[in-house]
């Protein structure tokens, strides 16, 4: 099966929001905040007005005029108008009629400041754990804390315990499609074609922003050059429709990479204490700590620490646990979801840690998770039924897999397990709509294809079980946020599990109606003749034209919608003693296998085999998933070795380019072996689990223990340099 | 400012006049906003992701990297003239049939990259050509299918 947009996407006809266009088009372009922290005092935009071809340039008192209630959120200034909270921060907005135009205009605009003393840097807060009153004096966004069972008497009668720091940097999405919008202003619509993952979602905040009602703002989605969680909420949407409403014209605004880097949200830096108590063999209880850099988060809107955190504790069954975290506020653009946010790191340390453990008792590393690892009907620690999940099973292979590398590659690898889960994210629901026609199977939606195939593939493949239509007569329309179905966007792994489910509902629905219509009671296939399709039933059959009514013949088609609101798992709160806990849903576990090679001169570590076993409920399009595992292992080994956002002291950061932040490239990528597992339903269509993310879990993780295996030595900090590998075998 | 002056170079085989071009303008801009060749990508503008790959007489070329004066008079195929060149539509199709792209941002680039690579030496291994094609980056695929692509190309000799 040909993707459905894999012609146009090597033919170069696939218009993404970089390439959009309108006659009269202005380029728009954001003036940042030059320090990491300080008093805005005035702003001089004259001699930007100046620039030739500048149309419009607009600041916080312009902002004010263009509103029609006068001022949006304050909570949530589209420009600040007191505090600067992080270098990079857009304090005024210019439109011109070029590129260079814009760019000069907005070089020209003179901000009066008030320097204030930065804080970029955990350590300078909390030089190691907080005590209580260091704790009630730092900058802190979030406190969470949960704690369940006799942690002190389980430590105490443990024969044996490990403890463990760890330190992860930032990590960047680096889209290869910068951030691009183009907004239009009319008829009283707040108009914006965007690069998005969510378009609702950007016209719930572009709305809140900009102090606008809903009805007004219209967001369509363009073609997205990957999102990775970077564009999953709004961020250029409101500057562009704050300078189309003054310039009159339609504009254009789109980040440079320099500006891709450094303006994105993205995770930030952390550190971890993790402590366990093993007794006969089993873990028995833990203790976690996380300092969590949440840049300038606003308070009450940290999304990760209370996420995070549950990871930290691992798929394993315990007695007790206490885990604390600290979201602090520093002047890094505020933290934001990165493919799986921060999990890969909270697996690092958590799964770093335990794998530790094990070879300190000097059991095998697999063994010792397979002994403590959840199974369908435990409880996780804060108290949530697990349901149908893969983690033994797939250990088990791991196992077989290893033995088998340990005989074939040569000496000196080390091999290394990983060992992660996911919950998949149901969002906050969505609507499918179907259209069956004399000639196709059209589902509408709200979302955009952003390139996992989740849409194209995932959407359609359920459709396609559900009725038996061929792939070739399915389509995906996309449709605006005025007219289309609503959906909470793709993100979390849920496009297939929760919208799935809404498109499942819908094809059932069409599949009912066809058998009434057929007079029969079998299943439905619908298959084609020609360019027709033809429906049958048992016996029956009959062209989908003939079973249309006029009136759906005329209309377009036979229409069906489903519909997946989001049920979020519940928490037992009894075991909550401050702050918000995510209540995870639908666990999906991931293990996977690691072989490097080490270069002890240099510390270059080369990963030359890659496996990765993935609960996958049920596959419902193999090369699609496949390919999601794929890319999301080397985005992990991107991670693991070599990708790391270096914020200075003053707040900025110091490699906001592709020479200095390092992806993966070709030539580095391992065989790897994809092996879904099936067997362990989830909640979506037919049982699936999302894979958007968990490819990446247990990526860093399995790594490291791998390194770990060849040198023995523990490297307790992301990414694995090779002058941080070298200085640490070095040091043993 | 620089100055602006006319451009002559032939695009997909279409020869092309542009009047008022600056002389510090890029290739890149030149195709995407006067030609309206939107295929052509705009990656980081620096050379450093290889979105903006087009050829240049044959030869790839970084359209962020290269003035549109330095091609004066020359012949420029972009990823929309690649469907007439019998080696590049074979590299589209193999990216096509391996599923060798997600996004799709970088695939311009790439199908780009390769073409001219084989119409320089259409004896080179695979090996080779991915060794040469490192300077394009792709975030979706983890290149695992993308180098699938490059694979079946060398195989199909």
């Amino acid at each position: 099966m040909t993707r459905p947009d894999a012609r146009a996407k090597v033919g170069g006809s696939t218009l993404f929001g970089m390439d959009l266009d309108r006659p009269g088009m202005l380029w728009g372009a954001l003036v940042p905040s030059p320090v990491g922290h300080g008093r805005l005092l005035a702003l001089d935009l004259e001699a930007a007005r100046r620039v030739p071809g500048v149309v419009a340039v607009i600041g916080p008192k312009e902002v004010g005029e263009l509103l029609p209630a006068g001022r949006g959120d304050p909570a949530r200034p589209a420009f600040p108008t007191g505090e600067l909270l992080y270098r990079g921060q857009p304090i005024a907005a210019v439109a011109a009629r070029s590129r260079s135009a814009a760019r000069e205009a907005a070089s020209r605009v003179r901000a009066e400041l008030e320097p204030l003393p930065v804080l970029a840097d955990l350590d300078a807060v909390f030089p190691d754990w907080p005590g209580a009153e260091a704790a009630s004096t730092a900058p802190v966004n979030a406190h969470v804390r949960a704690r369940w069972g006799e942690v002190d008497s389980e430590f105490a009668r443990a024969e044996h315990v490990r403890r463990d720091e760890f330190r992860t940097s930032g990590v960047l999405q680096v889209p290869l499609e910068p951030h691009a919008c183009l907004a239009e202003v009319a008829g009283g619509k707040w108009r914006v074609t965007s690069s998005t993952q969510t378009p609702f979602g950007v016209r719930e905040d572009t709305a809140e922003i900009l102090g606008l009602p809903q009805e007004s703002v219209v967001v369509e989605g363009s073609w997205v050059g990957g999102g990775f969680g970077a564009k999953g909420a709004a961020l250029l949407e409101p500057y562009a429709l704050l300078l189309a409403a003054a310039s009159g014209a339609p504009v254009r605004l789109a980040l440079s990479y320099r500006e891709e880097f450094a303006l994105t949200r993205s995770t930030l830096p952390a550190r971890f204490w993790i402590e366990s108590a093993v007794r006969g063999g089993r873990l028995v209880a833990r203790k976690v700590r996380l300092i969590l850099d949440t840049g300038a988060s606003l308070p009450g809107r940290d999304f990760a620490t209370g996420y995070a955190i549950g990871f930290l504790l691992g798929p394993y069954r315990l007695d007790a646990f206490d885990v604390e975290g600290y979201a602090v506020r520093t002047n890094k653009p505020p933290f934001g979801p990165h493919r799986a946010p921060f999990v890969p790191q909270c697996v690092f340390a958590t799964d770093g840690h335990t794998d530790s453990l094990a070879r300190e008792l000097r059991v095998d590393p697999i063994e010792f998770r397979e002994r403590n690892v959840w199974h369908e009907g435990d409880r996780t620690p804060l108290g949530q039924s697990v349901g149908p999940f893969a983690a033994g099973a797939l250990l088990a292979l791991a196992r077989a897999l290893a033995a088998r590398w340990r005989r074939e590659l040569p000496e000196g690898t080390g091999i290394g397990v990983g060992l992660g889960y996911w919950s998949t994210n149901s969002g906050a629901g969505g609507e499918a709509r179907l259209r069956l026609s004399a000639r196709e199977l059209t589902i509408v939606e709200g979302e955009r294809e952003i390139g996992s195939g989740s849409v194209v593939r995932g959407l359609s493949a359920v459709a396609e079980r559900v009725l038996g239509v061929p792939p070739e007569a399915v389509r995906v329309e996309y449709a605006d946020t005025a007219v289309g179905p609503y959906d909470s966007g793709v993100f979390g792994s849920r496009t297939l599990g929760a919208l799935g489910q809404a498109v499942e509902e819908a094809a059932r629905e069409i599949a009912r109606e066809l058998r009434s219509r057929l007079t029969s009671t079998d299943p439905v296939r619908l298959f084609r003749r020609g360019e027709l399709l033809i429906a049958r039933s048992g016996a029956r059959e009959a062209p989908v034209e003939e079973l249309l009514t006029p009136e759906e013949r005329r209309g377009g088609g036979l229409l069906a919608s489903g519909r997946h609101y989001g049920k979020g798992g519940s928490i037992d709160e009894g075991r909550v003693v401050s702050g918000e806990f995510y209540p995870y849903t639908d666990f999906t576990a991931a293990v996977h296998l690691a072989a490097v090679q080490v270069d002890r001169e240099t510390g270059q570590l080369t990963v030359i085999r890659y496996a990765a076993y993935h609960d996958a409920g049920t596959v419902v399009d193999a090369p699609t998933f496949i390919a999601q595992v794929e890319g999301g292992v080397v985005m992990g080994l991107g991670t693991a070795l070599t990708e790391e956002s270096l914020w200075g002291p003053d707040g900025r950061l110091e490699n906001p380019s592709l020479l200095d932040y390092r992806l993966p490239t070709i030539g580095e990528v391992p065989p790897i072996e994809v092996h879904p597992v099936e067997g362990f339903p989830g909640a979506g269509p037919f049982g699936a689990k999302g894979i958007g993310e968990p490819p990446i879990v247990p990526v860093a993780a399995a790594v490291a223990n791998a390194l770990a295996d060849a040198t023995g030595v523990r490297i307790h900090d992301l990414p694995l340099t090779p002058e941080r590998v070298a200085r640490a075998l070095m040091l043993s | 400012m620089s100055a602006s002056r006319e451009l002559r170079l032939t695009v997909n085989g279409i020869s092309r006049v542009i009047a008022e071009v600056p002389d510090d303008e890029r290739l890149l801009d030149t195709l995407r906003w006067r030609l309206g060749l939107k295929g052509t990508k705009e990656g980081c503008r620096t050379g450093g992701c290889g979105a903006c790959t087009v050829l240049v007489d044959g030869r790839s070329v970084l359209s962020c990297l290269t003035l549109s004066r330095e091609v004066e008079e020359q012949a420029v195929t972009t990823v929309e003239g690649l469907a007439e060149d019998p080696v590049g539509s074979q590299v589209q199709a193999a990216f096509v049939r391996e599923a060798g792209l997600q996004c799709g941002y970088c695939t311009p680039g790439f199908v780009m990259a390769l073409t001219g690579l084989l119409r320089e030496d259409p004896r080179r291994s695979a090996e080779e050509l991915l060794e040469e094609l490192h300077g394009n980056l792709c975030r979706c695929t983890g290149y695992v299918a993308i180098s699938r692509a490059v694979r079946s190309l060398t195989e199909e000799r």
